[in-house]
């Protein structure tokens, strides 16, 4: 399949919003990884963001605000030889979903996140988000917001996240890259993605962004954690690249009764009596 | 009349009183006896009042009893709190080392007092103060005749991980208890039983109605269950999650209901039976995805193991409160079915009927059991369990179909059916892709807001119930002759308390004939049916464990039927039969 064969409806998002970068990198990136339509599962959020459900050809389940991640925590252990990924934004995932997120880093699950994150809720009109900088002014925050940002790449470095990278909107070949390291990468990957909303943030735009995005070249050692954690807490620059990787034995490969076969292959059929004997 | 006995131990939480319980109804099922145990216990885990009985008799037991025969008071609250309820000719164990029993006004000359002396009698043989309860075991069985060897292998088996020393000391404990009665000539006036013979060992299972829970799901092809902990389904999550690798399932502890629920509808749209278990409180978190499973058309069994609410209410303590939330649980309108067991074999039977309709209807099916039945225990036999165990069946799937082109085309996961119950495909099926979607859609799972394609969604989602109404509801059934005076009604746990009250006695309590309609299957209700069944009754009397009477609620509303009188109990006790032959009496 060519990147092209994956388009459903086009997408209706406003013209110039950063997710026209992220669908684009996210077809190439199911391109590089070859995988076909019919071979992978990705499990939408609600937002502007979840509604890429119609966008791409896929076997999708459009779920619940903030339930994207324990959702697929389920189909990853019901079948997991199938690649998942999650596609879902700021509020979704770090606030209406926060504590899903932070418990899914812990057990290092077998599944790719890709965060569309753009500092504030646009399908409802742009109050801020959970990232939203101090003193933001919104609908719902008209004084600015009082609360710091959450920093999503520290906290899933500190709970347990195998693979932890940031990728900008606005450079599609960079954001392919990642997203095809992340797809491969055995464990929790998340992939915070920098996105300009061209109708509500006015204050971030491409060239905001632009300004402050650099790569991280060859020489960062992505395994050490207290560099990880550095990165991931600067704030006048912003690294793109992958942050902190390191190698664990994921949830379903500590489960003894998936090493034969995914629980769909089992069969439904199962003998109780021996079991009745230890109620005697 | 039939000939039925309760043993009640009670004593300070922390000190074994549920495992003691759970041992000596071990041992009466391999007597030969049917059972129903009863635990009392405050949310606490050290402190506060404990006490569990075993009711048991050579006929079937359907629930708890009133009276007592052999009581053991750890302590003297115990004896102040439950004297009253000593049968005549019972028998009081208790130890004189720890407290006296004064023979004061209060002391009721019907009851023969054995004061068993535990400290010394454990003294002697070097046994510890927390082996008690085994040297009270030990006199409870001489009272009621069982064949300590019985006893002992329950012992064994109780501390199987304890190693052979800790578990010789335990049997020596039951053993000088035993002999202390005999040589003491005490007799149970109130038994009237053979001696039992080890050599004839009864093979039943004694299980908890949480653990007919976890059987069920066993052997009705659940493969993912999630649950976060709550009294009193709990035990359901521990049962699984100790079989989960042996019989090949996937058991989750998340981090809350919300995830648990989130989880079961992924597992459930990968392919794989699902399961959650819950209490109101938890349950209450879950229902948005519950309305989630009702449009993206996922097939998920929920278990709700209600206590008395609202809040955190009483979490130890039993009611039927959450019959309408169940049914009505979930935002926007979409089918749903609730079924609630009235005992342990039922339950483990609607398990596997739940996971069953769940797979075919394609939409939430909610069990309600209780405390009540959730954490008592009963006996089956293998041959019960053979007869309860329902075939798997299997809904609708296609895949087999091979798609049309080369490349990828899409499958209709919507398509309008008459039945109102699509096709299947497991995603990850070569040569189809498909979407499920929480916004209304189109047959192939595209959003779409048009009239009329919403229109044909709600439509084909509800007619679902009418294809179960018509297929797999099963109507209320009817306990006793088909003629009487006074047809009580209830749902679920309020069974075994009435079956209890009528039994033996020739469907009559006060020269008045007496029947029972119970039902199980609670959502939906065929209005037509239910009008008819309701109408062939004299005089309809409600028993329900709630203050606001939900059943006769639901009925009037659906059937236009009031039901006048009601016997509702909200105090947190389940009903005892007595209570329900007294309001007879009354009536």
């Amino acid at each position: 399949m060519t990147a092209n064969d994956f388009n459903d409806y086009f997408p209706t998002w406003c013209p110039g919003c950063g997710d026209y970068g992220i669908w684009a990198s996210l077809k190439e990136a199911l391109v590089k990884l070859g995988l076909e339509a019919d071979q992978f599962v990705i499990v939408f959020g609600i937002g502007c963001s979840g509604n890429m459900n119609d966008f791409i050809k896929c076997y999708g389940f459009h779920s619940l605000h903030g339930r994207a991640i324990p959702t697929a925590k389920g189909i990853n252990l019901a079948n997991h030889k199938l690649p998942i990924i999650v596609i879902g934004g700021d509020g979704d995932l770090y606030g209406e979903g926060g504590n899903h997120f932070l418990h899914a880093c812990r057990g290092n699950f077998n599944i790719t996140v890709i965060i569309h994150n753009n500092e504030v809720y646009g399908l409802t009109t742009g109050q801020v988000s959970p990232t939203a900088h101090k003193g933001q002014p919104s609908k719902s925050t008209p004084s600015g917001i009082i609360e710091v940002p959450v920093n999503p790449l520290s906290l899933a470095i500190s709970q347990g996240a195998t693979f932890v990278a940031q990728g900008f909107a606005g450079d599609i070949p960079e954001l392919t890259r990642i997203m095809v390291e992340a797809v491969k990468h055995k464990g929790f990957s998340i992939v915070n993605v920098l996105q300009p909303c061209v109708t509500f943030n006015k204050n971030h735009s491409y060239q905001w962004y632009r300004e402050r995005v650099y790569k991280l070249d060859s020489s960062y050692d992505k395994a050490k954690i207290e560099e990880a954690i550095g990165k991931a807490m600067e704030t006048e620059k912003l690294a793109t690249g992958i942050i902190y990787q390191v190698s664990k034995s994921t949830y379903d490969e500590n489960l003894p009764q998936l090493k034969k076969e995914p629980l769909i292959g089992k069969s439904l059929k199962v003998e109780i009596k021996n079991l009745l004997e230890e109620f005697y | 009349m039939k000939k039925s006995y309760t043993f009640k131990i009670g004593g300070p939480a922390g000190f074994g009183i549920l495992s003691t319980g759970l041992i000596f109804s071990k041992t009466v099922s391999r007597s030969g006896y049917h059972l129903f145990d009863y635990f009392e216990y405050p949310s606490l885990i050290r402190g506060g009042h404990n006490v569990t009985e075993t009711h048991f008799a050579k006929t079937p037991v359907f629930s708890q009893e009133e009276g007592v025969d052999v009581l053991v008071s750890l302590n003297k609250e115990t004896y102040e709190l439950h004297k009253k309820e000593m049968k005549t000719g019972a028998v009081v164990i208790y130890d004189p080392d720890s407290f006296e029993i004064p023979k004061d006004a209060t002391y009721k000359k019907d009851y023969i007092l054995a004061p068993v002396p535990f400290t010394s009698l454990l003294s002697k043989i070097g046994g510890l103060k927390l082996m008690e309860n085994n040297v009270a075991l030990g006199a409870v069985c001489a009272l009621f005749k069982i064949d300590p060897a019985i006893l002992f292998s329950a012992i064994k088996e109780e501390f199987l991980n304890k190693g052979e020393k800790i578990i010789a000391k335990n049997q020596e404990a039951a053993k000088v208890g035993y002999d202390w009665i005999n040589d003491k000539k005490i007799v149970l006036k109130s038994f009237i039983e053979t001696m039992t013979d080890s050599s004839k060992i009864f093979k039943k299972a004694v299980l908890t109605g949480n653990e007919a829970v976890g059987l069920g799901a066993i052997a009705g092809g659940c493969k993912f269950y999630s649950a976060y902990p709550m009294t009193p389904s709990s035990a359901i999550l521990h049962t699984l999650a100790k079989y989960a690798q042996k019989v090949g399932m996937v058991v989750r502890h998340p981090e809350d209901e919300i995830a648990a629920i989130s989880e079961a509808v992924g597992a459930s749209f990968a392919g794989v039976r699902s399961m959650v278990g819950t209490s109101g409180g938890g349950f209450s978190l879950m229902i948005e995805s519950v309305s989630l499973a009702g449009m993206t058309e996922r097939g998920i069994v929920i278990i709700i193991g209600q206590r008395p609410g609202p809040a955190t209410g009483m979490p130890t303590w039993t009611e039927q409160g959450d019959l309408l939330f169940a049914i009505r649980s979930g935002h926007g309108e979409f089918p749903k079915i609730v079924l609630a067991p009235g005992d342990i074999a039922e339950t483990f039977k609607l398990t596997i009927k739940a996971l069953n309709l769940a797979d075919i209807y394609q939409t939430p099916v909610i069990v309600l059991t209780d405390k009540f039945t959730g954490e008592s225990h009963q006996n089956l036999s293998i041959a019960d369990f053979d007869n309860l165990n329902i075939p798997i069946e299997n809904g609708k799937w296609e895949n087999d179909s091979k798609p049309e082109k080369e490349k990828i085309n899409s499958f209709h996961r919507y398509k309008t059916m008459t039945d109102g119950i699509s096709p299947r495909i497991l995603p990850g099926t070569k040569g189809f892709y498909f979407q499920e979607n929480s916004y209304e859609h189109l047959e192939d799972g595209h959003t779409s807001e048009l009239s009329e394609e919403r229109i044909k969604q709600v439509n084909k989602r509800n007619k679902k119930l009418a294809t179960y109404l018509s297929s797999h509801f099963e109507a209320p059934k009817l306990y006793g002759k088909t003629e009487a005076d006074i047809t009580l009604i209830g749902w679920g746990s309020v069974k075994g308390p009435i079956l209890e009250a009528l039994l033996n006695r020739e469907d009559e309590i006060n020269n008045k004939k007496v029947n029972f309609l119970h039902f199980t299957h609670l959502w939906p209700l065929d209005r037509e049916e239910m009008k008819r069944e309701l109408g062939k009754h004299k005089r309809l009397v409600l028993i329900e464990n709630n203050s606001t009477a939900q059943l006769a609620q639901l009925l009037e509303g659906q059937t236009g039927v009031e039901i006048k009188e009601k016997f509702l109990k909200y105090d947190g006790r389940p009903f005892y039969p007595k209570e329900i032959t007294d309001l007879i009496n009354k009536l």
